[in-house]
């Protein structure tokens, strides 16, 4: 009687170890590399043509995000401010700051100024700016805590399961109107409590405002 | 569950309708067809290299992509402010600017859209007194022309280079050199314009320069319609036509849907006088007399056909009948007419119409055409105060004369026919002007426009008779044909770059104000003439501005609104009353030509102004290039129309699809000793011995896309018969050709796809549509509850459209604007021929009936968004599914491209990018074999390793691509190869309407979009109102009432699907005093003789579900 399984199969197990640990591996080194912060550029803090501090104009000095950004409001984009808005306090402030060079000899010779885009989303997502902040998503669950960066960088993944996570469940971020660009803003000092009331309040805005759990394709993609 | 498909009734009930001729004769190659999801070619790859070799190196490509991982990195992308901030400005928000297009004697008042400084899309705009916001397909693909590539972008002297100061320098030279004689020996030829700057500067260039001479040439010329109508009343006037007032139509060869001028205006009084919201309305009636088969003919209620020639005959046998009863005109008018009508000739037409089989069902008679004028003339009397007659632009003076006096019998003057003052444009025509050339009498000649070279008449050998000349300075939007070797070529702008002023067809004045710089320091006419004229601010902005001055006296404020508005508010003209100058009308038809009845040696010629490229204009616009012509469903050239019985007699045999190609034979036109060559065509419900030669084609010096399409019918037309020739010959060189045509694509299969009625059936049976659905299948308790049912209950919203049939004229503008607003990419010709054809909304064009007199309908055929959409559970990776408001979304970057959905879909309206059409240049589209970038070696190296060299090879240059980019809507993505995509319900509009509406409610809970706020693009540009989009679930909006008419189907309802886009059935309102009057339309006759009856009030399913053919009852009737 011949052998029912060939000779080979007796090194079967090893073939299937050796092929799952192989698989195991590339699995690991991808989610190892795609599920990480880096690559979804958190931290991604690159060096811009000013050495411009949102601590010092947004904390320090107070300054509302939207005496810059002042679209943000309007757009589904949140523009960077022409140079003629810098100088709009910097021809009295520190006029002649070797640092504000740059920006003077914009504002002078018609050149923008090349600044470098950190918070980026793919072509095919179409974020709109305006119905976030008019609807009380503050600027601080996507960019976190601008207002206290010497130099900007990305704080938040950007990833669509970032954006799913706050579609999926608006009352846990919702917040009142007047209090968007206030970045430092909590419901209370106590983190406990806060949690409580931001449940209460945002579950109540949902309700209010109609604000829908959108989750479908054409909520971003066009 | 598996859900066992319900029947496929073909072809035993339903009704039948064929699209060509392969399907009405139902040969096995059509059959074969018809039954592949793509036509042979459209889903294979016809590359050399086997599968295997494909799997061999997509695997190295992944080993290369692997390497390649870590230098996928982010690239750094900076963003640039302003340096000072333009006061107002938004970035990333629309706006929006009043201007117009300029026709050849009127204009189109449009909405320009304007991202971030480019113009992206055209609207009409509502505001204007004689527009409700729709367009015809010429204005929405003008923009296209903008960010042409092949565009003039030089000066030239000589064919050098030249700075635009220079050329611009000389035309200040040439106006004061000729001011010293006078201008002697200064001619200008135009372009024909209802511009007021332009008519003051002619005046004040004839002051300064009282020598110089103005022509106008135009080879489709409107202003017959002016030269009629001021002779018969006797004094300068021009008519305009209120066909929503009219109960009777009667067109003399006027196609005024299709191709007349405004024929935009003209399709939205038609279709508002015959708009149905019940069974108790009533509508208008339509007679067509023409010899091809035109839009207006497929309209018509009524249709004669007849060679062009001979449609005087018509008009006076009607005149005859009319006078005879009206007392409106004088005797003597009577006499001429009726001096005109040629027994004889209308004996030897009646006979061609007879049918010759036997076998055919067609009704004629001895006196059929006698008796068709004598009961059309009868309805118009019994209509009198509410009937129009118009005659077509083709038509000779007397023809129109005839119609005027018509329209005065019947009493349509001041009801139906206003007239307007219109003063006689002081200009010599082309022939005269050539006359002076050849002579040497012409010094400088100034061409604005045009392109003589191409279109003049071929008698007067313009090229020869352009270069006796000494100076032509040509002011023209591309280096063409007519860019003069000896003299100057001046880039023109287009009229979105300009400023400028015209006159819509009520007279209104309107601004043409530009959106975006000169993209290539191109000029405007009136700035040449400016400087010509000597006039020190020659700048175009001064020149308008002055005009506005001098004609209303308006200050800073009036022509800031001016320009907002972008009319003059209260400028339209005013109605003249007028009396018929009889002793001219008598004059006039004294002088009309003979009939000639044309026979298959001495063929009738009727060259056709053309749906897509107009006379020529359009050529090298793809929108139009790839726009299926509204009745041939022909793209990228144009063919020798005849009839099938022309054919027949003529030995030209159409040969079926052989190898899947559609090849007709290859025939040469002879008239008059000079000839043409073109692919033959078998039109149905053309006249028998009637050639119709489109215009606009063959051009020989044109950009890349307009180049190799089509032949020249302007070869064959000469100063003698500008419109119709008679006398020529065609007979069949022996070659053959393939052509592109959409008509057979994406058939139904003779389903009641297309639903329609009799106005009386109509009043009797108002459910008739609901009443011609087949049996649905039975429907229990699904086991898979539908999703879309559960997410309906939260959402503020529910889309839907619904599409009157009724109102549908197959103007195809939704077509263009769909393509402008979704970013979709042109093909090319060979890709057409293989169905790959990317357009999202289509027109269906269905025939009925017999081959020599069909019955036409057109169907709008988009995604019907279903709500138990079959393309959703086939989808392997969940691409395409449905959001909460009901729409059928599509997400690009999750397709991978299987094309399972388009398999599924029974509609057949989604759409798969077999190559990267946008960054493809159009030449590497071509040919009957396309290899693939990845697999194909070029220059001995495989195009895979050259892309990863440099990926950019191949595609369209950068310079080009910038430019194409700017015409691209910033809303909706730009699809790449390997995606599906389809009719998203203009997505974009939408969710921007919606976030509009979010960030107005703010912190409150008013977010539902009010009603009418969003309009798809095709129902924007649709000027018949037929598309009508909104929110379902409001009862009360516009498309939900639009859906609770007695008149709404669904197409392929058995299939259960529950589209979201239903369709009104069409009505036609046909005389039953007429020899060819029809209880009910051919389609709904032949439903009925298959054994379904929608007339029967009980058992109409039963009887054609269940009874044989031959036992169903005979219905009300």
């Amino acid at each position: 009687m011949s052998d029912i399984f060939p000779k080979w199969t007796n090194r079967l197990p090893l073939m299937i170890i050796t092929g799952v640990l192989l698989v195991g591996t590339g699995v690991t080194a991808g989610v190892w590399y795609y599920f990480t912060n880096k690559y979804t550029n958190v931290g991604y803090m690159p060096v811009q043509p000013v050495a411009f501090s949102h601590a010092i104009h947004a904390d320090q000095l107070g300054m509302d995000c939207r005496y810059c950004h002042n679209a943000v409001e309007k757009s589904w984009y949140s523009n960077i401010p022409a140079s003629s808005l810098c100088m709009n306090c910097h021809n009295q402030v520190l006029k002649d700051d070797p640092k504000l060079a740059v920006v003077r000899e914009s504002f002078q010779s018609g050149q923008p100024i090349p600044w470098v885009q950190i918070h980026k989303l793919p072509d095919y997502v179409y974020f709109n700016h305006s119905v976030h902040v008019n609807r009380g998503v503050s600027c601080v669950e996507c960019h976190g805590q601008i207002n206290k960066m010497d130099e900007v960088a990305q704080a938040k993944p950007l990833s669509m399961s970032f954006c799913l996570d706050c579609h999926r469940d608006p009352a846990a971020h919702l917040r009142p109107p007047d209090k968007i660009t206030d970045l430092d803003w909590k419901w209370s000092e106590n983190p406990k409590e806060a949690a409580i009331k931001q449940r209460v309040e945002g579950t109540k805005f949902v309700h209010d405002w109609k604000v829908e759990s959108l989750q479908n394709c054409s909520t971003c993609h066009r | 569950m598996k859900t066992i498909p319900p029947p496929c009734p073909i072809p035993e009930t339903g009704p039948k309708y064929w699209r060509s001729l392969d399907q009405l004769a139902e040969t096995p190659e059509f059959q074969q067809w018809a039954q592949r999801e793509f036509p042979a070619g459209a889903s294979e790859l016809t590359d050399p290299l086997t599968r295997r070799n494909f799997v061999k190196i997509m695997s190295a490509s992944f080993l290369l992509a692997g390497f390649g991982l870590t230098g996928c990195r982010r690239p750094v992308e900076n963003i640039y402010p302003f340096s000072k901030m333009p006061e107002g400005y938004v970035h990333g928000v629309a706006k929006f600017f009043a201007t117009s297009m300029p026709t050849r004697n009127s204009a189109v008042p449009l909405l320009a859209k304007s991202n971030d400084g480019r113009p992206t899309k055209l609207e009409g705009n509502p505001h204007h007194p004689d527009s409700n916001g729709g367009t015809d397909r010429y204005t929405q693909a003008s923009i296209l022309d903008l960010y042409d590539p092949d565009r003039a972008t030089r000066f030239t002297q000589n064919g050098n280079n030249v700075a635009s100061d220079t050329a611009m320098g000389f035309l200040t030279e040439l106006g004061s050199k000729a001011k010293a004689n006078g201008g002697q020996g200064l001619c200008f030829l135009a372009e024909q314009s209802s511009s007021p700057s332009r008519a003051r500067l002619e005046q004040v260039i004839a002051e300064k320069l009282p020598q110089a001479k103005w022509f106008v040439y135009e080879p489709v010329d409107f202003d017959i319609q002016r030269q009629a109508a001021s002779l018969v009343f006797g004094q300068p006037v021009a008519p305009y036509y209120k066909l929503d007032d009219a109960r009777v139509i009667v067109s003399l060869d006027s196609d005024f849907i299709g191709s007349e001028e405004n024929a935009y205006v003209n399709i939205r009084r038609f279709t508002k006088g015959r708009k149905l919201s019940s069974n108790k309305d009533s509508m208008s009636r339509l007679y067509a007399v023409e010899a091809l088969l035109t839009l207006t003919g497929a309209n018509a209620d009524h249709r004669l056909r007849i060679p062009s020639n001979a449609v005087i005959q018509i008009a006076a046998l009607l005149a005859r009948e009319v006078l005879r009863q009206s007392g409106k005109v004088d005797g003597a008018v009577a006499v001429a007419i009726a001096g005109l009508i040629d027994e004889k000739a209308i004996k030897a037409l009646n006979e061609q119409l007879k049918p010759r089989d036997v076998k055919s069902s067609r009704a004629w008679s001895a006196d059929w055409i006698n008796k068709w004028a004598a009961e059309c003339a009868a309805d118009l009397l019994n209509n009198t105060n509410r009937s129009v007659v118009l005659a077509g632009h083709r038509q000779p003076l007397a023809v129109h004369v005839i119609a005027q006096t018509l329209n005065v019998a019947l009493g349509s003057i001041g009801n139906t026919v206003l007239l307007h003052a219109a003063p006689a444009p002081k200009a010599g025509n082309i022939a005269e002007l050539a006359q002076a050339l050849n002579g040497s009498a012409v010094d400088t000649l100034v061409i604005l426009g045009g392109n003589p070279v191409y279109n003049a008449p071929a008698n007067l050998d313009w090229a020869k008779a352009q270069g006796m000349a000494k100076t032509v300075v040509r002011l023209g939007y591309s280096e063409d044909e007519s860019s003069p070797t000896n003299g100057w070529n001046l880039p023109m702008a287009h009229y979105l770059e300009s400023w400028g002023d015209a006159r819509t067809s009520d007279g209104t004045m309107v601004s043409i104000q530009p959106l975006i710089e000169p993209l290539f320091g191109g000029v405007t006419e009136l700035e040449v003439l400016a400087r010509i004229a000597g006039i020190e601010k020659a700048g175009a902005y001064d020149v308008v501005r002055e005009t506005f001055r001098s004609v209303t006296g308006g200050g800073e404020e009036a022509w800031k609104s001016f320009l907002h508005d972008g009319f003059l508010a209260n400028s339209a003209a005013k109605s003249m009353s007028a009396r018929v100058d009889t002793a001219a009308v008598s004059q006039a038809l004294a002088s009309a030509a003979p009939v000639v009845v044309p026979d298959k040696d001495k063929l009738e010629v009727v060259f056709h102004r053309d749906y897509r490229t107009d006379d020529g204009r359009f050529n090298n616009n793809g929108w139009m290039q790839e726009l299926p012509d509204p009745i041939t469903k022909m793209t990228w050239e144009n063919v020798i129309l005849i009839s099938a019985q022309t054919a027949k007699d003529l030995g030209l045999e159409i040969k079926n699809r052989e190898d899947n190609q559609l090849k007709v034979p290859w025939a040469k036109i002879e008239l008059d000793g000079r000839s043409v060559e073109g692919p033959v065509w078998v039109q149905p419900g053309q006249a028998d011995n009637v050639v119709g030669l489109a215009l606009g084609y063959g051009r020989k010096q044109t950009g890349r896309v307009g180049i190799n399409s089509g032949y020249d019918a302007y070869a064959v037309r000469t100063t003698k018969a500008t419109h119709i020739a008679t006398g020529a010959k065609l007979a069949a060189t022996g070659k053959l050709h393939q052509l592109s045509t959409t008509q057979d694509h994406w058939g139904m299969e003779g389903r009641p796809i297309i639903r329609e009625a009799t106005l009386k059936e109509f009043q009797e049976h108002p459910n008739f549509a609901g009443e011609m659905s087949m049996e649905k299948p039975p429907v229990f308790e699904s086991l898979y509850p539908n999703p879309i049912d559960k997410l309906k209950e939260k959402a503020h919203h529910q889309w839907g459209m619904s599409i009157d049939l009724s109102s549908c004229v197959g103007c195809s503008s939704c077509m263009i604007a769909c393509q402008s607003e979704n970013n979709v990419p042109i093909v090319g010709k060979y890709q057409v021929a293989n169905n790959r054809e990317m357009h999202w909304l289509r027109i269906d064009r269905y025939y009925t009936g017999e081959i020599e007199d069909p019955q036409m309908v057109t169907q709008p055929m988009l995604c019907q968004h279903c709500e138990a959409a079959p393309c959703e559970n086939v989808c392997p990776v969940n691409a395409t599914s449905h959001d909460q408001e009901g729409l059928n979304v599509m997400t690009y970057n999750r397709c991978v491209g299987t094309r399972y959905c388009s398999n599924n879909c029974p509609y057949k309206v989604r759409r798969f990018n077999f190559f990267d059409y946008n960054r493809r240049p159009l030449e590497q589209l071509q040919g009957p074999v396309y290899t693939t970038p990845i697999l194909h070696k070029t220059e001995g190296e495989w195009d895979l390793l050259r892309w990863w060299k440099d990926p950019d090879r191949g595609t369209r240059p950068t310079e080009e691509w910038e430019l194409l980019k700017l015409v691209k809507n910033p809303d909706v993505t730009v699809r790449m190869r390997g995606v599906m995509e389809k009719c998203s319900f203009c997505v974009q509009r939408i969710e921007g309407a919606k976030i509009t509406q979010k960030v107005k409610a703010g912190a409150s809970g008013d977010v539902v979009v009010p009603d009418g706020t969003i309009k798809t693009a095709c129902q924007q540009a649709c000027p018949a109102e037929a598309i009508v989009f909104g929110n379902v679930a409001d009862p009360n909006s516009a498309v939900s009432k639009l859906k609770a008419q007695q008149r709404d189907y669904s197409v392929l309802e058995f299939l259960n699907t529950k589209p979201r886009t239903t369709y009104l059935a069409k009505v036609r309102n046909p005389n039953p005093s007429m020899p060819d009057a029809y209880e009910m339309p051919l389609s709904t006759k032949e439903f009925k003789e298959h054994g379904g009856n929608p007339f029967e009030e009980v058992g109409g399913h039963e009887a054609h579900s269940e009874t044989s053919p031959t036992g169903s009852k005979k219905g009300a009737e």
